[in-house]
């Protein structure tokens, strides 16, 4: 550095070398900081982390940890419906570029064998006519897609993009622990643990000239475009939906690639073309990126009990209309017994050794390997040779031989000589170590590495320069034991000749300027509309609470409403099927008749009940919402203070998001619909409130009640000197164009929404949704307040129901409910 | 043997479908010891039908789609098949389970027909340790192969109870195998489960049997429906051989096979995807009437 260091920067030099110091005087055997060649820099890293947590590295790895909750990372825990943080170290893996190249080199190799194979598997099988692969290697994988066979993928390819599982031993050599053909998971944690970090060490990048994502992102998008039909083709994730365990990593790489999410519902195939259904009709899809368990992927080809599935995708896949990476199928080759092939293949098909080796491995279904393996059984791993548990490994998982005993071994030994194809022996690999933070200090934990590579636009395989640590949860260095660990870390690469500064921003010039971007699915039109309605009902709903309550709840004096009125109230929200009747109007029954109504965990359309439907809602649209407005989402009922207290912070909540999405929401389609939703159900809240509080005969609390549900107490008295009366009051409420709670606004704005939205013909006849919304605003602007009566208001709230539907029926998935045709008679 | 087969499946739905695409694999395929002279598929209303590309499983697949909505479908599948199959002979000298497990490990065969697929636990037929277990008894590895087979295949056919109300369609074979009842396809998934467990490659048959009628009375037209059964191979010189452990006899003159495959779940003889809501109603009739006496 040629500028003098600050004196924080001295402070952060002497924390630095001290940790690293007290780290290496820990026993440590083959640790890449304590034993590797790169000391200069871990220390520069160390040196950033001290800048900016001084000494305190519990206060570094909260930094770090706060600013990967701010991106969004979050994954699920099968079976859990809570998303949880990622936990994100904040000390990186730091890999020099020379040893870099050598893993690289190494996997782009790989890949390429395996693509060989698979050619070769699902094409003429000349590896196995020959010999050189069991017929049984290839029926024992759950992942081998028999249709497949002669489908030559469009694009020419099976695998696009692939990650590799690497262990490092102790004297600093790489081996491949696994192999990720299907949907491998990691590469959106990849960038979203570096985008973490960087935040957090914003000077590590120039300082160790670290090696760039996105040109690895942009190399394999531009590979995926390059194997389709179309010049500028429309490219999908297609996603199991947002109960995935990635789902989140899903929508942050659609995000991020600028690909559309899409679930198999949005979904069609016509005349061996794919299809998304959007708000504008069916629009081509070109390509899929799937993160879906292949088998689900079809119900034609493949399972037929698939309901995530889109029929006739294979068809559109072997007419060469649609690009599908990877290649359903590609599993086949993860099974653990393909290592006891592998070095074999390699020198066969590439004429040189793996550069990177596997993990030695027996097949126990091949002669004389399973002898070998029960010989030195208790020094190997024994696992299942595929992606299925055995009989005598009934927890699916490798074990080591000598932790298996009594009853357990002898059962599993049986197995083995019954069904030895299942089962493999593998050499037990030993991890070397890397710091993490734990209790504020530095210690030493096991690590394995994923690597991720792509295939590029020329057909060549880039690696992603970096990838994802997973750390383990305790010290024990043996591979499998560490599972999927519980700490990631990011993996910067170093002292690159030079670093691009690539970003996927692209270039001005090529780019069309579009106003209204992209295809807006229709089932995210519908999500939109819905999560629209369910907040604004939400509002409304607690809204009628107070007002029922009186803002004086902890206070002894009662509503101080009539008791007609306050019944009206109770009808409101009763007919809202948000709680039952009160047995009676008395003070305590009204307050366990709102707390139901508020928190009720069953209760439908509950103000719980309507959080969690707006929430499972945002989890599925993460693609499309601000982060901040997830996290609001995402934010648990409130728990402190009285029931007063706990309504009003939802209150304040919902206005948030509703200023959130007045505001921060790009005035897009999938704007419209939300906002759509919330001008329907406003218009329905203030029907209602009219019918009960504004006919001939209201009393004064009535109306007051009413301006107070319309919110709208303050216009009134800004504009009426004179006490309340009947008229003025329904005119405000009901026909003010110019009051954004009255019921004339939002029949407006849905007009507009109306107009804005795309229709299918070209004809220039209004459809249904649009003959709709034009009758509802003949009827608001001819009536006056004096001629509003029960009626009238039964009618505008049949339309507006009929609009609703209309718009559904228009712009949604309607009625695609698959059912099934299985199911014979068998004698 | 000359059978006419004539299979009809009736779909009835609560409401209206719009699109409906399916696989049928109804024609039966060319096997040994059959041969198919005639063919006919007619569905109403009529919908576009093609070969398609790939399956599974060894069966003859065409795929149906129906673009108008219906109520009502039916679909007619008519056969005439040269049935020429001699009952095998065990012998003493038929390969050994334990070689024949052998052989199938290092089969160099990659096609459907080869036995390595079916080694392995598939979709509807789990591993299952009791079933295992049970089946072990007559499953010594050096038993002659063709023997240790009928054995199974007796066992289970006394054993268990032929019971239409005990299971469904998917039902579990170990919930047949508890309840000691069942219909023919659980017989043959029970069969097939220990016949893996043991290391032998064996598939599952779906076809048709000719009923035999009682004497002196008429055979009962319609009442008859698709049967499934068991392939165990036995080596590359006897190759595969059908046993029924229904009737506990061996797959010969009577069987017809129309599909194999892993499971019942691969050569469903109809599956596929409808678009609508509402209940499904399904009716299924089969008619196997002889010919003639001669082949």
């Amino acid at each position: 550095m040629a500028s003098l260091p600050a004196p924080s920067l001295l402070d952060a030099g002497i924390h630095a070398q001290r940790w690293i110091a007290a780290y290496c005087q820990q026993p440590l055997h083959g640790d890449v900081l304590a034993a590797g060649r790169d000391r200069a820099a871990w220390t520069a890293m160390f040196e950033e982390l001290a800048a900016v947590a001084g000494d305190d590295l519990g206060h570094a790895r909260e930094r770090v940890q706060r600013h990967a909750e701010d991106i969004g990372t979050g994954f699920r825990i099968i079976g859990e419906s809570d998303e949880r943080p990622w936990p994100a170290s904040p000390v990186p893996l730091l890999i020099g570029a020379a040893e870099w190249a050598g893993i690289a080199a190494g996997v782009a190799q790989r890949a390429e064998l395996l693509e060989t194979i698979l050619a070769d598997l699902y094409g003429e099988a000349a590896l196995v006519r020959r010999g050189l692969i069991p017929a049984a290697l290839v029926g024992g994988s759950p992942y081998f897609m028999r249709p497949m066979v002669g489908l030559v993928p469009p694009g020419g390819h099976h695998l696009n993009f692939i990650a590799v599982d690497l262990g490092r031993g102790p004297t600093g050599e790489w081996r491949v622990l696994g192999d990720h053909l299907r949907a491998p998971i990691g590469a959106g944690y990849a960038l979203e643990n570096r985008l973490a970090v960087s935040r957090t060490l914003d000077g590590l990048q120039s300082r160790l000239n670290v090696a760039r994502h996105a040109p690895f992102f942009a190399a394999f998008r531009e590979g995926l475009a390059a194997a389709c039909r179309r010049v500028e083709p429309r490219i999908g994730l297609l996603t199991p939906g947002r109960y995935a365990a990635s789902y989140t990593e899903q929508a942050h790489l659609a995000r991020y690639l600028g690909l559309l999410l899409v679930e198999g519902d949005d979904l069609a195939v016509l005349e061996d073309r794919l299809y998304v259904r959007t708000i504008g009709g069916l629009k081509r899809i070109d390509a899929l990126w799937r993160r879906t368990d292949p088998r689900m992927l079809d119900p034609l080809a493949f399972d037929s009990h698939s309901r995530i599935g889109v029929p006739g995708l294979i068809d559109a896949m072997a007419a060469g209309e649609v690009v599908i990476a990877n290649a359903p199928g590609a599993g086949v080759l993860e099974s653990a017994a393909f290592g006891a092939f592998l070095p074999a293949l390699a020198m066969r098909l590439t004429g040189r050794d793996l550069i990177l080796p596997n993990i030695a491995t027996w097949w126990c279904g091949q002669d004389g390997a399973l002898a070998a393996v029960r010989e030195d059984f208790d020094a190997l791993l024994i696992g299942p040779a595929f992606g299925v548990a055995p009989l005598g490994l009934p927890g699916g998982v490798a074990l080591h031989g000598s932790d298996i005993t009594g009853a357990a071994r002898a059962l599993l030994l049986d197995d083995m000589t019954r069904r030895p194809e299942d089962y493999v022996g593998q050499e037990v690999v030993r991890l070397s170590t890397m710091p993490v933070v734990a209790d504020d200090r530095l210690v030493a934990r096991p690590f394995t590495l994923r690597v991720f590579a792509a295939r590029d636009a020329k057909g060549d395989w880039t690696i992603m320069p970096g990838g994802f640590a997973r750390i383990g949860d305790d010290s024990d260095p043996r591979a499998n034991v560490m599972g999927e660990g519980s700490w990631s870390a990011d993996v910067v690469i170093h002292g690159a000749e030079s670093v691009e500064q690539v970003s996927l921003l692209p270039a001005t010039d090529s780019v069309h300027i579009r106003r209204n971007p992209g295809t807006l699915p229709s089932r995210v039109a519908d999500n939109f509309f819905w999560l629209g309605r369910y907040l604004e009902r939400g509002e409304a709903l607690l809204g009628v609470i107070r007002v029922m309550l009186g803002n004086s709840i902890d206070a002894d004096a009662g509503a101080g409403l009539h008791s007609a009125t306050v019944g009206k109230l109770v009808g409101l929200v009763v007919n809202a099927g948000a709680a039952p009747h009160p047995p009676s109007l008395r003070r305590s029954d009204l307050t366990q008749f709102a707390r139901t109504a508020l928190e009720a965990d069953q209760q439908y359309s509950s103000v719980r009940w309507l959080n969690r439907m707006a929430r499972g809602i945002g989890q599925g649209s993460r693609d499309r919402l601000s982060a901040d407005m997830v996290r609001l989402l995402d934010a648990p009922m409130p728990t402190r203070g009285g029931m007063l207290d706990r309504a009003g912070s939802l209150q304040r909540r919902y206005a948030a998001l509703s200023g959130l999405s007045a505001e921060h929401m790009g005035r897009t389609a999938s704007w419209r619909f939300h906002d759509l939703g919330r001008r329907i159900e406003r218009a329905l809240v203030v029907t209602r409130a009219l019918w009960a509080f504004g006919l001939t005969g209201a009393s004064a609390d009535d109306l007051s009640t009413l301006l107070d549900i319309a919110d709208s107490q303050i216009s009134y008295r800004q504009r009426y000197l004179t006490g309340i009366a009947r008229v003025p009051v329904v005119d405000l409420v009901a026909l003010d164009p110019g009051n954004p709670r009255a019921l004339a606004f939002q029949i407006d704005a849905i007009c507009a929404h109306m107009k804005a939205l795309p229709v299918l013909g070209d004809d220039g006849m209004d459809e249904a949704q649009q003959a709709q919304a034009a009758g509802l605003m003949a009827i608001v602007s001819t009536a006056t307040a004096a001629g509003l009566d029960a009626d009238m208001l039964a009618d505008i709230e049949r339309r507006l129901f009929a609009l609703s539907d209309a718009v559904a029926r228009r712009y949604f998935l309607q009625g695609a409910e698959p059912l099934r045709a299985a199911g014979m008679t068998l004698a | 043997m000359i059978y006419d087969i004539r299979h009809i499946t009736t779909f009835d739905y609560g409401r209206q479908v719009n699109f409906a695409r399916c696989n049928l694999r109804l024609k039966p395929i060319h096997w040994s010891g059959q041969t198919l002279q005639d063919y006919h598929l007619s569905v109403s209303p009529a919908g576009r039908t093609a070969p398609a590309r790939a399956e599974a499983g060894l069966a003859n697949v065409t795929r149906l789609v129906i673009e108008e909505p219906v109520r009502h479908l039916v679909i007619e599948s008519v056969s005439r098949i040269v049935v020429d199959r001699p009952v095998p002979m065990p012998s003493a000298s038929d390969p050994t389970l334990a070689e024949i497990a052998a052989a199938a490990r290092i089969s160099r065969d990659p096609s459907p027909a080869g036995p390595a697929a079916y080694l392995f636990p598939s979709p509807l037929i789990p591993l299952d340790r009791d079933i295992a277990d049970w089946c072990a008894q007559e499953l010594q590895p050096d038993r002659p192969c063709l023997e240790a087979a009928m054995g199974l295949a007796r066992r289970i056919q006394e054993e268990f109870a032929f019971d239409t109300e005990a299971t469904l369609v998917d039902t579990i074979p170990h919930e047949a195998f508890v309840k000691r009842g069942g219909v023919c396809q659980d017989f043959a998934q029970i069969m097939i489960t220990g016949l893996r467990a043991a290391g032998l490659p064996a598939a599952y048959a779906s076809g048709y049997i000719r009923t035999l009628p009682p004497p002196g009375q008429e055979r009962l037209v319609g009442a008859d429906a698709t049967h499934a059964w068991v392939l165990l191979w036995c080596g590359e010189a006897l190759g595969w051989v059908g046993v029924d452990p229904t009737n506990g006899i061996w797959m010969a003159g009577d069987h017809i096979v129309m599909a194999i495959g892993r499971d019942y779940a691969e050569i469903a003889p109809i599956d596929g995807v409808v678009l609508g809501s509402g209940a499904q109603k399904m009716d299924v009739s089969v008619d196997v009437a002889p010919v003639s006496d001669m082949a």
